[in-house]
C-alpha cells in the first residue's frame, strides 16, 4: 500500500513551511496533497447531520444563532475567492526573486479552493435549517450584497485579518455548541468550530512563512491585530458604537443580529488566543491590547 | 506651532500637501482616495501612527489613536491630536 502522508509531521508543515519549500524538503505537488489529505479526512455529511437535528428542542438563542451563523457565512465566498486571486498575484511577483516565498504563495492559493468548500458546508447546511426553521430566507439582494468581494490589501494583513475572523468564528461557534441543549445541534456547531481551528492553523501557516521569508514586516501583523483591538475595534463587531458605512463589501461580524444581553461576545477569550497567534506568526510575545499597540507603534516609527 | 508641526507631519505620511488636506478640511476617506500612499483605512491609522510617534520624539508628547469614522473631517482629528497632547502636557 502506497504511503499516504509525508514524512514530515503536520505541525512542522503548519510551523516550518517556508524552510521546508527553501531548503526544498518538500515540493507543491507534495504539500497540495497533504492539504487534499487532510481535507478528505475531515469531511462530512451535511445532511446526515442535519438529520440528526431535532428542529423542536432547539431554544430561541439556537435558532437566533442559526439564522445569524448563515447569514455570515455567505461572506466566505467572496473571501476565498479574493485570496485564491491575490495568493496567486503575489506569487507572480516573487517569481523571479524569491521562488520559496511564491511557492508559500502558491500554496496558499490552490489551499483556497479547500477553504472554500469546507466553508460552503457551513454556509448552505445553516441557512437550510434557518428554512427548515421557518425563517423568511435572505433575500437575493442581501445575498448579493454579502457576496461583495473584499478588496484588495497587503498579503500578510490580509492572511492576520483572516486569521482573526476564523478566531472569532471558531469561539461564537464553540459558544452556539455550548448554548445548544439538542445533541444534534451541538455537533453540528462543534463540527464546525473544528473545521475553523483548522482553517486557522492554515493561516497561521502562510502568514508565518511569510515573515519567516524576511519579505514581509511584522508590523503589518500588528497593524490588523490593533484594528481589531483597539478601543471600539473591529472585535467588538456589530456591538460597536461607530460602525464603518461602506459598500465595498460586508464584514460578517458588522451584520450580526443579537440582543447582546443574551448572547457572551467571549471577548478576552479571542484577544487571548489572537495573542498566542500574533506571537506564532511573528515570533512577538505581547500580552495586552496595550502592548499591541506599542509594538506596532514601534514598528511603525515616525 | 504645534498645530503646525501636526498638520505637516501628516501630511508628509500621506505624501499630499498640508494645504490641499486642511484648508478643503477633507474626510478621512477622501484623504485615501487621493493620497498615493494609502489604500485603505489601516494604511491611514498608520499615518496617524507615524504623526503621534514623530509627537513623541520631538515634543515629548503622547497621543493615544482614537477609533475613528472615515467620514469624520481632519479638523476634527486635529483637534483629538491637540486635546490628547493639551492633556499629556499639563500632567
Amino acid at each position: 500500500m502506497p504511503t499516504l502522508s509525508l514524512q514530515i509531521p503536520r505541525a512542522d508543515i503548519v510551523s516550518q513551511l517556508y524552510p521546508l519549500l527553501a531548503n526544498q524538503t518538500c515540493n507543491l505537488v507534495e504539500l497540495t496533497w497533504e492539504q487534499h489529505l487532510f481535507h478528505e479526512q475531515r469531511s462530512w455529511s451535511a445532511v446526515s447531520l442535519l438529520q440528526s437535528v431535532n428542529l423542536d428542542a432547539l431554544s430561541p438563542i439556537d435558532k437566533a444563532n442559526i439564522w445569524n451563523a448563515g447569514r455570515a457565512e455567505l461572506t466566505t465566498k467572496p473571501g476565498a475567492d479574493r485570496l485564491a486571486h491575490l495568493a496567486d498575484a503575489e506569487c507572480r511577483r516573487w517569481q523571479d526573486t524569491n521562488p520559496a516565498l511564491a511557492s508559500v504563495l502558491q500554496a496558499c492559493s490552490t489551499w483556497s479552493r479547500y477553504w472554500n468548500e469546507e466553508e460552503s458546508f457551513h454556509e448552505t447546511t445553516l441557512n437550510h435549517l434557518a428554512h427548515q426553521l421557518g425563517f423568511e430566507p435572505v433575500s437575493d439582494e442581501s445575498f448579493l450584497e454579502f457576496r461583495k468581494i473584499f478588496p484588495n490589501d497587503d498579503m500578510l494583513r490580509t492572511l492576520v485579518l483572516l486569521a482573526i475572523s476564523e478566531i472569532t468564528a471558531m469561539v461564537n461557534y464553540s459558544t452556539c455548541a455550548q448554548l445548544a441543549q439538542d445533541p444534534g445541534l451541538r455537533k453540528l456547531f462543534k463540527q464546525i468550530a473544528s473545521d475553523e481551528a483548522q482553517h486557522l492553523s492554515y493561516f497561521i501557516s502562510f502568514a508565518k512563512a511569510l515573515v519567516d521569508s524576511g519579505e514581509y514586516s511584522p508590523k503589518g501583523a500588528f497593524a490588523i491585530t490593533h484594528f481589531f483591538l483597539r478601543e471600539d475595534g473591529e472585535l467588538q463587531g456589530s456591538q460597536r458604537q461607530k460602525k464603518e458605512q461602506r459598500n465595498t463589501h460586508v464584514n460578517w461580524w458588522d451584520a450580526l443580529e443579537y440582543d447582546w444581553d443574551q448572547v457572551p461576545n467571549n471577548l478576552a477569550r479571542k484577544q487571548g488566543i489572537i495573542f498566542s497567534v500574533l506571537r506564532q506568526i511573528t515570533g512577538i510575545a505581547v500580552h495586552s491590547v496595550n502592548e499591541v499597540e506599542q509594538t506596532w507603534m514601534d514598528l511603525v516609527g515616525c | 506651532m504645534l498645530r503646525h508641526y501636526i498638520c505637516q507631519s501628516f501630511a508628509q505620511a500621506v505624501n499630499l500637501s498640508a494645504e490641499e488636506i486642511f484648508e478643503k478640511d477633507l474626510t478621512l476617506s477622501e484623504i485615501i482616495a487621493i493620497s498615493d500612499k494609502l489604500q485603505n483605512s489601516i494604511d491611514l491609522m498608520e499615518s496617524f501612527a507615524r504623526v503621534a510617534n514623530s509627537l513623541k520624539k520631538e515634543y515629548g508628547i503622547q497621543v493615544r489613536l482614537p477609533a475613528l469614522s472615515l467620514d469624520t473631517a481632519i479638523s476634527e482629528v486635529l483637534e483629538i491630536f491637540l486635546e490628547e497632547a493639551a492633556i499629556t502636557s499639563a500632567a
